[in-house]
Parts: structure tokens; sequence; C-alpha cells
């Protein structure tokens, strides 16, 4: 007897507890919360890390100066990416498509081939250029 | 409160059911209120398997040995403690118990994700009930429920396997669930993000950490299990190869390439179709695991059709998950676009990618000698095993080249390494890898496998300390602060990265540790009652040991622990001439043995940083007289010594492993402020404007 009471008890809390939200109309909420990362942010977050990770690397001696330097303009030029794709998010524009950074990034790696990096600030120049656009720094032909 | 288990356990059915259906169906519609109700119906499956946990414990504590799992685990003698960890002593009780695992970490991340990650967890949900629901259907249908009656009371049960009444076969197993049902919850998110299609990096973002533990319990777990074996299988080793250590090795292999594969996607956006087909793997390897273990499949075919019914229900499932998996992945592969391709071979991405070939090299090496013997039985009728020179021949080189990249991965750069960049974080390990070889050859030891092990086990501790002390002396430098502080802000700025080497110093110290085994000494000899033998060991120390007589107890208040009678051997042992103390080893006769089944043995352990010392009673020389008559306890018996190097080296790197996976998982104080880089790390980039 005592059993049959607790299996209906038993019973009788479940049913009650998983019907009630559907029954009551009880919502669960099934949006991202304001404070979480975004894509965007989480994009952001990872160019960042990347190049403070490339900072520590240098400065504990494991790159040299030169692979330092190539490095360091690569990642900055795509944090900037990051950065500004993540700002356009944040201001609620549309964020620019995928492939507009990837195009960006494109250029830039175009002039970083033409050895159009800047060797003061690390800003990737367009190709042919004669001074660097960021700072002004005569860039080597 | 055993029958109010037993029904529990049928009302967990209906309603993981219901939770599955609704957990999709609220993904699919996108409402709110049948998503709660299915997460709802997570914490009551975990209520109503706990009671059901409960019923079966109750079942032990009373002696209700009507019960089919009671009558063959327990008996009226055994011991409180291994009544209560009887629920996970046998087949039916530990899937039990793994379906209760499982819905206790299901139960953790809906209320983790009570209120962030929402859009995840209506498929999560589902996915989390899809898979207790299959636990429960084994447990109800498959001839393993654990309330099944006998349909008569036996007067006393089977008793428990003596060989499981020992302090790391009760902790051993439930590590290892937790390990196995932890990865659940990476996998659910894996399969909503596919569902949902929202295929970024998040998913592992968030999982992250479940991973992590889930990878710690299994580690940890294997180790266990060594120990186990160890110490209580008595003949000195502790890996053999059999199916069911295998079988918890296989997911291991997986859950490892998965942990470091992860790290290109989020950093460079590659591997995604991979990743998704790691995460997918290793999960059905945890149901195989458990299938492996708890089916006795894999002793014979035969076995096998005896077990038709849950290998059925296993196998379908297992079908069915990877069938449904490899659907939605290929829906999705135009979501799944790699974003970045690998720039050169010399770099960190090869070198995970190169890990992960390694790992999953192994991984199928070792299924394939697994299943080796049932697939020769199902084809020729002869069961052919492949022993362990099978599995070492292959396994011993991947796991070198495994070892050598937990040393070159750390260093080597993102994108591509020049050849300067090399030269300057190699040579010194290197260097110092090939003088720690050299000397060991000078000193005697020239085993070419166990040489090359401790070579590279020194390359790569040498890389790890090295990165300790650079970045330790960098920060000590920018941030003028003392070592110590220094040391402690390095590591908890970036516990993720700190923590990862510090198990990379665990697995070096546990390999240099199985390379000990090439220097085992194995040597038998018969001792006379005050009789002294001495043993050369490969360090070059000399134990001295006498034989100080048998003690043989019988009866009496030793029912209690099942057992007939005991002869313990007191071994009085020096070590190069000092006295170490008394070293035991002795016979077991338990009750519950079958009849005619030779005595079980107990080792006697003496651990030292570089080798241990192992005794094992190998015979007495007349074992009815010791047993029968009192007096007759001064008799002389075969010892056989066993000395094994660098064992301890495993358990302190386990526990180096350990500790570093914590140090990777500690939550951070505030994850959105530590994901943005402090200021002055680096200087600002030009637009800093942009930035927040």
């Amino acid at each position: 007897m005592t059993l049959y009471v607790g299996v209906a008890l038993v019973v009788a809390a479940v049913l009650l507890f998983i019907m009630q939200p559907v029954v009551k109309g009880l919502h669960a909420s099934l949006e991202r919360e304001d404070d979480e990362l975004t894509e965007t942010e989480a994009r952001k977050r990872v160019a960042l890390l990347a190049l403070r990770d490339v900072e520590y690397d240098f400065l504990a001696g494991k790159l040299d100066e030169h692979d330092y330097r190539s490095l360091k303009s690569e990642l900055t030029a795509e944090a900037l990416a990051a950065l500004e794709a993540d700002e356009a998010a944040r201001q609620g524009q549309r964020a620019p498509e995928d492939s507009s950074i990837e195009a960006e990034i494109a250029r830039i790696r175009a002039g970083m081939k033409a050895g159009m990096v800047c060797a003061e600030c690390g800003f990737a120049n367009d190709e042919g250029s004669r001074f660097c656009s960021s700072c002004g720094h005569a860039l080597a032909a | 409160m055993t029958l109010l288990g037993e029904f529990a356990l049928w009302i967990s059915l209906p309603v993981a059911l219901w939770g599955m259906v609704l957990g999709y169906a609220g993904g699919r519609t996108q409402r709110g209120d049948l998503v709660l109700s299915a997460e709802r119906s997570i914490y009551a499956v975990f209520g109503l398997l706990a009671l059901a946990a409960a019923g079966v414990m109750a079942a032990f504590l009373n002696d209700r040995f009507e019960y089919w799992y009671v009558a063959n685990y327990s008996n009226r003698e055994l011991e409180l403690f291994y009544k209560i960890t009887g629920l996970w002593a046998g087949q039916r009780g530990s899937l039990l118990f793994w379906a209760l695992l499982l819905a206790f970490f299901a139960v953790i991340c809906v209320f983790q994700n009570r209120r962030k990650h929402r859009e995840f967890m209506p498929y999560v949900a589902g996915v989390l009930q899809t898979i207790l629901a299959f636990f429960i259907v084994v447990l109800l249908f498959a001839d393993v429920n654990p309330f099944a009656r006998l349909g008569f009371t036996p007067a006393n049960g089977q008793g428990l396997n003596p060989q499981l009444q020992n302090y790391w076969m009760t902790i051993h197993p439930p590590t290892l669930y937790l390990g196995f049902t932890a990865f659940t919850i990476p996998f659910a998110f894996a399969m909503s993000a596919l569902l949902s299609g929202r295929l970024d990096a998040r998913w592992i973002q968030l999982t992250r950490r479940w991973i992590l533990t889930s990878w710690l319990f299994l580690s940890v777990g294997i180790v266990m299990g060594m120990r186990w074996a160890y110490e209580e299988l008595g003949w000195g080793g502790y890996w053999f190869w059999d199916p069911v250590e295998n079988a918890s090795l296989l997911p291991w292999l997986t859950a490892t390439a998965f942990l470091h594969s992860i790290q290109i996607q989020e950093n460079r956006g590659m591997l995604k179709v991979w990743n998704m087909s790691l995460v997918l793997l290793t999960f059905l390897l945890t149901i195989f695991a458990t299938f492996l273990t708890r089916s006795g499949l894999i002793e014979s075919v035969h076995s096998f059709a005896q077990e038709l019914k849950i290998a059925f229900i296993f196998l379908g499932f297992m079908g069915g998950m990877l069938a449904a998996c490899v659907v939605l992945i290929v829906y999705r592969l135009p979501d799944l676009k790699s974003e970045n391709q690998i720039e050169s071979f010399f770099s960190r991405e090869s070198a995970f990618l190169f890990n992960n070939l390694m790992l999953l090299g192994a991984a199928f090496t070792v299924m394939w000698g697994t299943m080796f013997p049932l697939i020769s039985e199902g084809v020729t009728g002869q069961q052919v095993t492949v022993g362990p020179p099978f599995f070492e021949r292959v396994n011993f080189p991947i796991g070198l080249v495994l070892l050598a990249l937990a040393g070159i991965g750390p260093v080597i750069a993102w994108r591509r390494a020049t050849r300067k960049n090399l030269q300057r974080n190699f040579s010194t390990p290197v260097m110092v890898g090939l003088v720690v070889a050299a000397a060991i050859w000078i000193s005697g030891a020239r085993h070419p496998l166990a040489l090359t092990t401790w070579g590279i086990g020194a390359f790569v501790l040498t890389i790890i300390v090295t990165e300790f002390w650079k970045g330790t002396r960098a920060r000590a430098r920018i941030e003028g602060e003392g070592y110590a502080s220094a040391l402690f802000h390095l590591v908890s700025r970036n516990r993720r990265r700190w923590g990862g080497y510090i198990v990379h110093v665990g697995i070096a110290l546990m390999f240099m540790g199985f390379a000990g085994a090439a220097y085992n000494v194995d040597e038998r000899h018969h001792l006379e009652p005050g009789e002294t033998v001495e043993v050369a060991s490969p360090m070059g120390h000399t134990y001295a040991l006498t034989h100080e007589g048998l003690s043989v107890s019988r009866g009496g208040a030793m029912a209690q622990r099942n057992l007939l009678w005991q002869a313990i051997v007191n071994v009085s042992v020096a070590r190069d001439g000092r006295p170490q103390g008394l070293l035991t080893t002795e016979k077991r006769q338990y009750a519950t043995q079958e009849m005619g089944s030779p005595p079980m043995t107990e080792v006697g352990i003496k651990s030292y940083p570089l080798e241990d010392l192992y005794l094992i009673l190998s015979e007495l020389d007349n074992i009815e007289s010791a047993v029968l008559s009192a007096d007759s306890n001064e008799q002389g018996l075969y010892l056989q010594v066993l000395i094994k190097p660098l064992v301890s080296w495993i358990w302190l790197g386990c526990l180096i492993l350990a500790g570093g996976t914590v140090v990777a998982l500690w939550p951070s104080v505030d994850r959105r402020r530590s994901a943005e880089v402090p200021a002055g790390a680096f200087p600002e980039p030009a637009t800093a404007g942009a930035a927040d």
C-alpha cells in the first residue's frame, strides 16, 4: 500500500514538474543573452590573444627581430580587421560580410608580399607606396 | 525502497522520451515552453535514476538475494563498503550507474546554462535525453535489468570476486565513467551546433571545460586501472593490452586528438569538419567502451550469441548516431569551410595535425588489435589473438613521435617557423636530450627504445622548463616582480597554455617511467626460514631479503571478509646494507572462490624514487600443512623478486598531468574581463580608438 502511495506521489510530482511549462505557458528564453561573447567579439579576442602571444614570444627571446616584425604586422592586420568587424557589429550595423574581411586580409597580405610593411609601425601599405600611410615613414623600395 | 526504485526506472523512460521529443520540437519551432519542459524533464530523469540507484543499493544493504544482481555480486559476509560500491561491481549495476552519472552531468549542464547560451539548449536537451533514453531502454529491455528477480530466494549470495575487493577497483570504474559520460556534453553541444547551424567556434569555447573535465577523469581513471593491475593482479605489470583496457584507451586517444585540434579551429578557423568528426568518434568510442567492457562480447563470439539483445541495441544505437551525424555534417558542409590554410610544414598547425594523425593511428591500431580476435573467429572460426608484441611494435614508435611532439608543439611558431626560429628554440633541448641519452649509454644501459625514450623525454622536459623560465624572466623584467610572483602571474594570466605545458611534463615523466620496464629484474628464489637472498637492481642497489617466517590464520573472525585462510610471509628488506623494515606478501583462499581454484596472491611493494621492489609469494613448500596445522608455519617457500625501475614516475607523472589539467580548467574570475588583453602587454595598435 505504502508502495503504491509512494509511486503515485513520484509520478504526480514528475508530471506536475514537466507539464507545468506547457500547460501554464512558462517560457524559457531561446535568445542569446546580451553579455555573451558574440562571434565578432570572439574573433577579436582570438586575434588579440595571438598578438599577445607573439609579443610574449619576442620578449621571451623565442622569436628574432625579423620573424617578430613580419608575424606582428600580419597579425596586426588581422586584429584590426576583427576589431572593425566587431565595432561595426556593435553599432548595430551589419557586420562586413566575411568575404569583405577576407578581401581586406588578402589586400594586406599582397602588400606584405610586396614588402610594403612599414618597418616603423607595422602598417601594411598598398602595393607601390613610397611612404607609410599610417606614420609617414619612408618605405624601403 | 527497492520496488520504488524499480518503478522509478520504468517511469524514467517515458519522461526521457518526452524530453527528447520536446527538445527537438522546441528547437525546431523555437517555442520556449516546450524547451523549458524538456529541460525540466532532465532534472526529473536524474531524480528518477537516483531513486533507482538507491533502490539497488538498498537491495545490497538488506541482502535481498532474490534479485539476480545482488545474489551474484554480494553475500552476507561482504564488507559494508563493498556492498555500497556493489552498484557498479557488475554489468547491470554499472549500466544504471552510467546512466545516473550522465543524468547528473546533464543536470549540471542545464543548470549552468539556464540563463546563457540559450540558443544551443533546445537541441542539447534533446540530444542528452536521446542518450539517456537509450541507456534506460538497454536497462529495461536488454536482459540487464538490475531489478530482475531469480524467482526464488537463495540463502546467501555468490559474493564479490576477491580481486575486485580492492580500494583502486572501487574508485577506478566510477572515475572512468565520469570521463566517459562527461564527454557526452561536448557531443550534445556539437550536435546542437549542427542542428541549429551555429557552426562558428562557439560550441567549442562553451564546452572546453567539459572536454578537459572528461579528459581529466579519463586519464586518471585509466592510470587508476593500471595501479589496480599493478597491485592486485600479482604479476608485476600494469598494462596488458587486454580488450577492457584498450576500450578505455580508445576514447582517450581520440579525446586527446580533439583537445589539440580544437585549438587550430579556435586560432585559425581550420579543421571544422575534422573536429566534428572527432567529437562524434570520441563519443561513439565511449559508448563502445561501455559496450565492450560490459557485454562480455570480446571474450568470444559465443558470448556474443548469448548477449544478442544488448549487442543489437548497442550496435543499432551507435549505427543510428553515426548515420545521423554523417548526414548532418554533409548537410552542413558549406558552413564548415576552412577559413585558412596551413602555410608551412614547419608550423604549430602542422605539429598539431601530425599529433592528430599519430593519435588516430594509435587508436586505429588498438581498435584493430582488439577486434581482430572477433573478426578472425567470425571469418575462420578460429580465434586468433594478437598479443602485446603487436600493440607494442606499432604503438611504441607512434608513442615516441607523440612524445617528441609534446616538446615541439609548445615552442614551434604558429603559421610558419623560420630556420632561425627553429635553431633558437630547439638547439639546446636537442643537445640536452642527446647528452642524457649518451650519459645513460655510458653508464651501461643500452636498450635502444628505452634510450630513445629517455633522450626524447629529457628534450621535452628541457623545452618546458625553458619555456617557464623564459616566461618568468621576461615577466619579472617587464613588471618588475620577483620571480615567484612573476611565475604565478604568468601562469594565471594564461592558464590554458601553462596548464597544458604542465600536462606535457606529466606525460614525459610517464613515458620515461614506461621505458623503465626495459630493465625489469625478475628472479625466483627458494628461501628457508631465516635464509637471506641478495638481488642486484639495475640502478646499482643490492637488496638483501630475509625470510622471517610465515603466519597463517584461518576461519573464525576472517569469515567477515569471506576468507578461509590467509598465509602471510614476512620478509625483512635491507638495501645496500641499510634495513628497510618488513615487507609482506601472502596467499589467500576465499570462501567465494570456485572449488579447487588456486589461492589468490597479494604482493608486497616497496617504492623508491628510481625503482620498486616487488615481492610475490610464488609457492609454499607444503601449503596443506601450513594451512591445516598451526605448528607448521616454519617452512620454505619460493619468492619471486621483481625490481621495476621508474614505476613511481608513472604515478607521479599522472599526478602532475592531473594538476596541469586542473590549472587549465580553473575558472577565470571574470571571463569577459580576462578576455580583454591588459594594457601594456603590447604597444597599442595604430587605430587604438577602434577598441572599446
